[in-house]
């Protein structure tokens, strides 16, 4: 669907034409960031380092699940709409795993996450399967599994070695540094690696990695093994953090992630972004919602804000793409 | 009906499946100890009206080749602006829904036509800003709809096995079924889905068709989550996935391909008859919610999977290999048909 549409965008605007739109664009998205900033700088507590801490603490749970999702977007896999389940299903194990002591723990919740996202990732990277559905289905059953075997009640840690993860080196919480540490992971992953190369090859144009004869199947099920790994990562500190998981421990995760990945400027349509940009998503999320949380509005309009800004975010690269292209 | 048109996915699959739950429901008293009445099928007809409209709204636009997910998002605030405009008379509340689902197709299909975007993002970032415009309007809690008598009226019994409630909604499906077969619309509306260069090359208004689709399935989606907000009584700000779910397995089931270009608003009915009977079997045989839920995303997984292009590329080209033994491959083999 999309071939066509970047044709015609080639076809019909003179180069002249098209730089100007590029000046129309980028000038938008100037004044969208400077507002942005005279809102945060207008807001009362906004810029204090106690509030710029909370900000960063926040994106760091949130992060860590975006950069999961964003190896599964570059891969041209889309979104996968199954990140809070996933989450709170790990969560849960990890808790009642507390009695094996930390590390032991830890390792069974990472081998849940990666083999949940990566039976999905498997079957859209094998059978090309549409991974929306496809993760909107498995969504349900994760749930559902996590009802019938926890009998709906939530979880108690059975040990205590889970507080360690609630530590707060040099007043930061430590999973910002683990998101760091995690991003310049996966950023030189997607850079420096064969793997990595054929991820963005995979997501740009299927077709055309196959025919090259890279293995598709393969790359995408590797990246969905990578995003499962780091949902589970996401999902042993957001455990720590509450004392206790239940179904609805991953809570607005999904699109908390899904906007990060977007907002930092990745494609949906694959092939393009970084682990980087996801990071500055996650921050300008976080920093959005906090300017909402200090000016008092509800849960609700910090969702609906979100959802506007990747629907702006959405169609400003599209814009852009076509205009790099044209 | 030639065996050949029987042979057709849109055709085949919601027969089939309509079919097997029929059979599977008209024997339920064989393999549980629960006896059927009259009431149950009065029952199914109402989880039909239930999520019957979201199916036809998600069918559309899957038909057109794009994807809806923000069918759930209006369903919601659809339902919510019936309970909170309507509290005066029940007339208001479904014009602010109407209106509000027609506005929200508008700025999509604008969206994805005019800009020529995909639909997936765009209708996923408008199902996070809907749901938390839902959550903003409501503060987060369920709001109660005081005029019972409009409440008692659309889920009152008629003709023994229906209610207003699902005889509007299977109306509505009639009505798109005959527009869409007695217009051009139908034709226009597979080969948009089917080739969108193509059918812009034979002349058929794309952009057009393609915001109407949108504003469609925005309407429907509305007045689905009105017709549920009456009957309920009441309007819940977050749906959950529950109901994407089994609108996605409706319409996959009633013969829609994710990939477009096929299906019709009959096989639709079916594919969410099938599914509102599979619902009320459970319901009957009492299992728990857990169960059904696993057991709904089974079914949808199962489709996707089945849906999926590489699978069927993978047997064309199989089935290929195996001919190419005895005889020269087919035409039909030798070309895999996904425009993937």
């Amino acid at each position: 669907m999309s071939a066509p549409a970047r044709l015609d965008a080639a076809a019909s605007p003179g180069g002249r034409q098209r730089s100007r739109a590029d000046v129309v664009i980028n000038l938008i998205v100037v004044l969208a960031v400077l507002a942005a900033i005279v809102v945060g700088l207008s807001t009362h507590r906004f810029a204090t380092v106690a509030n710029a801490k909370a900000i960063i603490t926040s994106a760091g749970l949130v992060g860590i699940a975006a950069l999961g999702l964003t190896l599964i977007t570059i891969g041209g896999s889309a979104v996968s709409l199954a990140i809070a389940p996933t989450v709170a299903a790990v969560g849960m194990m990890f808790l009642s795993a507390q009695s094996l002591g930390l590390v032991p723990a830890l390792a069974i919740a990472l081998l849940c996450g990666v083999v949940i996202t990566g039976v999905q990732g498997a079957v859209v990277g094998y059978a090309a399967a549409n991974p929306v559905v496809l993760t909107i289905a498995a969504s349900f059953a994760i749930t559902g599994l996590a009802i019938g075997i926890s009998g709906g009640a939530s979880v108690a840690p059975t040990g205590s070695g889970y507080d360690r993860l609630n530590a707060t080196p040099g007043g930061v919480a430590l999973s910002v540094y683990v998101l760091i540490v995690l991003a310049l992971a996966v950023e030189w992953t997607l850079r420096r690696t064969g793997f990595g190369r054929s991820l963005y090859l995979i997501g740009a144009n299927r077709p055309a990695a196959r025919a090259a004869g890279l293995p598709v199947g393969r790359t995408t099920a590797v990246a969905w093994l990578g995003a499962g790994a780091l949902f589970a990562v996401t999902a042993a500190f957001t455990a720590a953090f509450n004392t206790s998981a239940n179904v609805n421990l991953g809570g607005t995760l999904t699109f908390d992630a899904i906007a990060a990945v977007l907002a930092g400027g990745t494609s949906i349509a694959g092939g393009r972004g970084s682990a980087l940009r996801t990071l500055a998503g996650a921050v300008l999320i976080a920093g959005v919602s906090d300017i909402l949380l200090l000016r008092g509005y509800s849960t609700g309009v910090q969702i609906m804000v979100k959802g506007l800004i990747v629907l702006f975010v959405v169609v400003i690269v599209h814009l852009r793409t076509k205009g790099s292209r044209a | 009906m030639s065996a050949r048109r029987l042979g057709q996915p849109e055709v085949l699959l919601p027969t089939a499946a309509a079919g097997v739950t029929v059979t599977a429901f008209a024997l339920l008293p064989a393999y549980t100890d629960a006896g059927l009445s009259s009431f149950d099928v009065y029952n199914t007809f109402q989880i039909f009206a239930r999520l019957g409209l979201l199916a036809l709204a998600l069918g559309l636009t899957m038909i057109a080749g794009e994807f809806d997910l923000s069918v759930v998002g209006t369903y919601a605030l659809g339902g919510m602006l019936t309970v909170q405009a309507g509290q005066e008379h029940y007339a208001y509340g479904l014009l602010a829904a109407v209106a509000a689902g027609a506005a929200i197709g508008l700025v999509q299909g604008g969206l994805i036509a005019g800009l020529k975007l995909p639909s997936m993002p765009v209708t996923l970032a408008t199902y996070i800003a809907l749901l938390g415009l839902t959550s903003a309007l409501s503060g987060g809690l369920t709001k109660t709809y005081s005029n019972a008598s409009v409440t008692l009226w659309v889920d009152r019994t008629v003709l023994t096995y229906f209610s207003p409630r699902s005889l509007i909604t299977l109306g509505l499906f009639v009505l798109a079924a005959v527009v869409l077969s007695l217009t051009r619309w139908g034709r226009e509306l597979r080969a948009i889905g089917g080739d969108r260069r193509a059918s812009r090359v034979a002349g058929v208004r794309v952009d057009r068709l393609l915001v109407g689709t949108f504003v469609a399935s925005g309407v429907l989606s509305a007045l689905g989550g009105s017709l549920l907000s009456f009957s309920l009584g009441s309007a819940n700000p977050d749906p959950g996935v529950q109901p994407l779910i089994v609108a996605a397995a409706a319409a996959l089931l009633g013969g829609v391909s994710l990939t477009g270009g096929r299906g019709n608003p009959l096989g639709l009915l079916g594919g969410i008859m099938a599914v509102a009977l599979l619902t009320e079997i459970v319901t009957v045989a009492a299992l728990p919610a857990y169960v059904t839920q696993l057991f709904f995303a089974g079914l949808l997984g199962i489709i996707v999977v089945i849906d999926a292009p590489d699978l069927h590329s993978a047997l064309v080209r199989q089935r290929t290999r195996l001919r190419a033994g005895t005889s020269r491959p087919s035409p039909a083999g030798a070309q895999p048909g996904n425009q993937t």
